[in-house]
């Protein structure tokens, strides 16, 4: 009986300590609950335009895009162009700190764009930028 | 007496709080945040509207006009100007007028990678200050 009790003790002490463990995943779980920045893409693929001295948009949260037709994409739906401003007061007050990117294509024309600019200014936004590519 | 110890450690140990099920949870969580965590870096020119009064008050020949056309020409000074000139062009003007500030007026027809080029050759020529004119 008593070396049936002195196995089992030493059976408990070979266990493993999760406490360290445990205090590393929290930590990586309350980094990325942190860093969890839910950017709104756009829903399809353009064709930007090449620069030289393009910077990373680092705050972007709502990706805008111009399709070649000038279709206006926002949030994996195409957009009427006069509900532009409605969504983009909606999505911005989701997440008040971050900027716009306008994905226009190279073949867009600049009265689409303008249109999407003008919606940005009128949602009260005013950090718009426009992407390209580096070369 | 060494029996009732013996009884009292066990009890302890019972009423130790399971830890497992917390754990699945956090590792779910942890699992869906990282799943979810979207490191998009978009590369992209920032644009300045002309919407302070401090633009607008200021006098039109003070800042660098470029202008693009419904055939993507653009037009410096009532010149039409090769794409490739533009950054040479606006050298010059800003080199006449540091404060000054490019100004593109572009037609509502015009295609998006013209105005780009024309953003890229001012930054590249060092004038960061890009605004674009209201066509309406």
């Amino acid at each position: 009986m008593s070396r049936k009790k002195l196995l089992q003790a030493e059976e408990e002490e070979n266990e493993i300590n999760l406490t360290p463990m445990l205090d590393v995943v929290f930590i990586m779980l309350i980094f990325f609950i942190v860093t969890a920045t839910f950017i709104k893409e756009a829903g399809i693929q353009v064709e930007r335009p090449d620069t030289f001295t393009a910077d990373t948009q680092d705050d972007a949260a709502i990706l805008i895009a111009i399709s070649p037709n000038d279709e206006i994409w926002i949030d994996r739906q195409e957009r009427d162009p006069r509900a532009v401003r409605g969504i983009i007061e909606r999505l911005h007050a989701e997440n008040p700190k971050g900027s716009i990117v306008i994905q226009a294509d190279e073949g867009s024309t600049h009265e689409t764009l303008v249109i999407v600019m003008e919606a940005a200014k009128a949602a009260g936004v005013t950090n718009v930028a426009i992407a390209s590519d580096n070369q | 007496m060494r029996k009732h110890l013996e009884d009292i450690h066990v009890d302890e140990e019972e009423n130790e709080i399971n830890l497992t099920p917390m754990l699945d949870v956090v590792f779910i969580m942890l699992i869906f945040f990282i799943v979810t965590a979207s490191f998009i870096k978009e590369a992209g020119i920032d644009v300045n509207r002309p919407d302070a009064p401090m633009t607008e008050s200021k006098p039109e020949d003070a800042n660098i006009l470029v202008t693009i056309d419904a055939n993507d020409d653009i037009w410096i000074e009532r010149r039409i100007i090769d794409p490739r000139a533009v950054r040479a062009n606006i050298e010059r003007l800003h080199a006449e007028n540091p404060e000054g500030s490019v100004v593109i007026q572009a037609n509502k027809s015009s295609s998006n990678k013209a105005l780009v080029q024309v953003m890229d050759s001012a930054r590249l020529a060092g004038v960061y200050n890009i605004s674009i004119a209201d066509s309406r």
